[in-house]
């Protein structure tokens, strides 16, 4: 679980999150909407504990943030998939490794390094191009190797951040699929995004980030 | 954490960063290649003013007439003093014979009797070579019964003792102020290397990498990188000695003569200066994280 209570966050003097209260529960599919700048990036390095609140608490699981030491953050992070809009792949890393990289940072051994990655290659669809280079696949298939990266610690929640603002509608909407697939199996999804269309064809739960505050909304289907 | 990724990933580190790794082998193998020129120059100016220091001696001339058995007595007294080395007996016929060597003329021939006293020559044992050890010593041995006088070159013992000095002090600065300045150096190269290597960092953090597993590998490329530094920096040391000893002394092999040990040294303090360069380095690039 997550829970936000009466969290408040300030770069320097200005505040960019203000009494925020909200708590996801394990298996949820979450929006988080708002026009760039408006803190949704904010919102999820405080779940991923990159930031800690200036006010309020922030819980993820066992994980307090106001009490979390530097040496439990890195294991507050193996229970989460991170996935980013900038993929951050390693480049000079085939697809394979790029993926068994989480594995090795989190100290799993050999053997089981390559069942979890492969696996996690053929539920994003991925497993033929495993030994290519980042640079030698789609920009749509980059984005499925940070899924498959994200996915392989066998997360609780995996944290979106605008996972299709470089792609086209129809990758967008292929992401958006394997993301949901994903849910339904059993993983926590929280997704940022400023992309409404594809927020609006989803019936799922929005949290929209607005001066500072986060509002729980009720989608109007026309 | 895995040992065998660990260092799969620092020597990969190397490869991934080939010119910035070079740079830094480069700048620490210059770094300590200074550090061993002055260090041998620091070396051998000490040697040359220890060798000075041992040629200093003290005569003690004794009174007269004396029997052999108060000879051997006293010479039983002296070798047990605090800071004796050698003790060498000159008798009255023996420092006749050294008169003739140094004047040329032999002293029974210009004054028809022998007036030179017999003595013992007395060397002062290692570290008591100095001129406040020479004088504590001097004062001992005038109370001797038996002991006429005592004398030795106390002005030019004192000199080496400033010299001595002023090289020690020259030394220890320049020495401070070479290894700071190769620290700086080397930390500075290494972390433009780190920081060439951000995205990698920052996807550990975010993966759940531990500090210590996301250090690690810039730590052991340092000493990697520190040895290969070393080992260029005792080769070209090693060229630069043979190179000098040839031009300067061809006939006087001892003169630049190193121990091979200080040239394992070299590449130890390497080792030791890449890693004190990258964990400052590391320290102040991966934050900590959670800020």
């Amino acid at each position: 679980m997550i829970r936000f209570t009466d969290v408040g966050f300030r770069y320097g003097a200005h505040a960019v999150l203000e009494n925020v209260s909200f708590e996801i529960k394990p298996g949820d599919f979450v929006f988080l909407v708002g026009q760039t700048g408006s803190g949704k990036s904010t919102l999820l390095k405080l779940m991923y504990m990159d930031l800690k609140p200036t006010s309020g608490t922030v819980v993820v699981g066992k994980y307090i943030s106001s009490s979390i030491s530097k040496n439990a953050t890195p294991h507050l992070r193996r229970t989460l998939g991170i996935i980013f809009q900038d993929y951050r792949l390693f480049d000079d890393r085939t697809v394979y490794e790029n993926v068994a990289f989480t594995l090795h940072v989190t100290g799993v051994k050999g053997n089981e390094i390559k069942k979890r990655v492969l696996q996690s290659l053929a539920s994003v669809g991925l497993s033929h191009q495993r030994n290519k280079l980042p640079a030698e696949i789609s920009g749509g298939e980059q984005q499925r190797v940070v899924i498959a990266r994200a996915l392989v610690n066998n997360p609780h929640f995996l944290l979106a951040d605008e996972p299709t603002g470089n792609l086209d509608p129809t990758t967008s909407r292929d992401i958006l699929q394997l993301l949901k697939d994903i849910n339904t199996r059993g993983t926590a999804v929280v997704m940022a995004t400023h992309n409404y269309e594809l927020v609006r064809r989803m019936n799922e739960r929005i949290l929209q980030v607005r001066e500072g505050k986060v509002y729980d909304v009720e989608l109007r289907t026309s | 954490m895995s040992l065998s990724y660990t260092l799969r990933e620092s020597v990969s580190g190397f490869r991934r960063t080939k010119l910035s790794s070079l740079l830094s082998i480069i700048t620490i193998a210059i770094s300590l290649l200074l550090l061993g020129i002055f260090a041998v120059l620091t070396i051998h100016a000490t040697r040359f003013l220890d060798e000075i220091r041992a040629r200093v001696e003290l005569e003690v001339f004794l009174e007269e007439p004396v029997t052999r058995h108060e000879i051997d007595s006293l010479r039983a007294v002296i070798a047990g003093l605090d800071g004796v080395g050698t003790v060498v007996y000159v008798s009255k016929a023996d420092a006749a014979a050294i008169f003739k060597k140094e004047f040329g003329e032999d002293i029974m021939n210009v004054l028809d009797f022998n007036p030179l006293p017999p003595s013992y020559k007395i060397g002062l044992a290692e570290g008591y070579r100095t001129a406040a050890h020479a004088e504590r010593l001097e004062r001992r041995l005038s109370t001797l019964t038996g002991v006429e006088s005592v004398k030795y070159r106390k002005e030019y013992l004192e000199i080496i003792d400033e010299r001595a000095r002023i090289v020690h002090n020259i030394s220890l600065g320049l020495g401070v102020l070479v290894g700071l300045s190769a620290i700086v150096l080397v930390s500075n190269t290494i972390r433009l290397a780190i920081s060439a290597k951000r995205q990698i960092i920052r996807t550990m953090e975010l993966v759940g990498a531990t500090r210590m597993f996301i250090r690690m590998p810039f730590l052991l490329e340092g000493i990697m990188q520190g040895i290969l530094g070393g080992g260029m920096a005792a080769g070209i040391l090693y060229l630069l000695l043979a190179y000098a000893v040839r031009i300067i002394s061809p006939d006087l092999p001892g003169l630049l003569r190193i121990e091979p040990a200080y040239y394992g040294a070299v590449v130890v303090a390497g080792a030791v200066l890449g890693w004190v360069g990258s964990t400052i380095s590391v320290m102040r690039f991966i934050r900590p994280q959670g800020r």
